[in-house]
């Protein structure tokens, strides 16, 4: 591998990771893994909806959950937008729905962070046996 | 904003009533299947329908026996402990 072909490869690792983080299962979708990436779109989507209609948007809260914020963060940037509705502490939630909402978008963002990893192995393999058709030839 | 959208806002904007009773651990399934959905979504070779949702159920259903017997492997302890 060329140092410009390598820079190249890792620039490509990069935009996969970050598409893969933007909008869940893009980085498959990139790979032209359809299947794959409208499964993990649809079930992410749905379990951090299912998170947020069970404890409101008032369960994306860093100013008290630091921990559950960092594994939300995860499913895509787009949860800061959330924080920043929250941040007044106009939703306050308690009790067993902030519990199971917390949990539903924290895991929904961790099984995002799996299929971020996937994508950018996948794609790290897909280059290393492309290389390795070219040398054959 | 039509009043349809105006619903679906609202519901999120208010938590559900859910009491601290054990019908409420029920909450767990839907989890355990987006769980196993994901997980077998990654690791699966290549993606055939019948194939994938035999092997997410085999997964959905090994997580719920694992955690029913570590729940009753629990339940035997704290019997043992208080006893």
């Amino acid at each position: 591998m060329t140092p410009r072909s390598k820079e190249n490869h890792v620039l490509f690792l990069l935009i996969v990771g970050l598409l893969a983080w933007l909008v869940p299962g893009g980085g498959h979708f990139l790979l032209k893994e359809k299947k794959r990436s409208i499964i993990i779109f649809v079930t992410i989507v749905l379990t951090f909806t299912t998170g947020l209609y069970i404890g409101s948007i008032g369960v994306i809260n860093p100013g008290v959950a630091k921990p559950w914020y960092i594994a939300q963060i995860m499913n895509s940037p787009m949860v800061d937008l959330l924080r920043r509705l929250t941040a007044a502490g106009d939703y306050p939630v308690y009790g067993r729905p902030n519990e199971i909402g917390q949990i539903y978008t924290s895991i929904a963002g961790l099984l995002n962070l799996l299929c971020i990893v996937n994508a950018v192995y996948l794609a790290h393999l897909l280059r290393i046996e492309s290389d390795g058709g070219s040398k054959c030839r | 904003m039509s009043i349809i959208g105006a619903l679906v806002v609202a519901s999120f904007t208010a938590p559900e009533k859910i009491g601290a009773n054990p019908q409420s651990m029920l909450w767990l399934l839907p989890l355990v299947a987006a769980i196993a959905v994901v997980y077998k979504a990654t690791k699966l070779p290549e993606i055939k329908t019948g194939n994938f949702l035999k092997e997410v159920v085999i997964l959905f259903g090994s997580i719920v026996v694992f955690m029913i017997i570590a729940g009753l492997v629990l339940c035997v302890l704290s019997w043992l402990i208080t006893e």
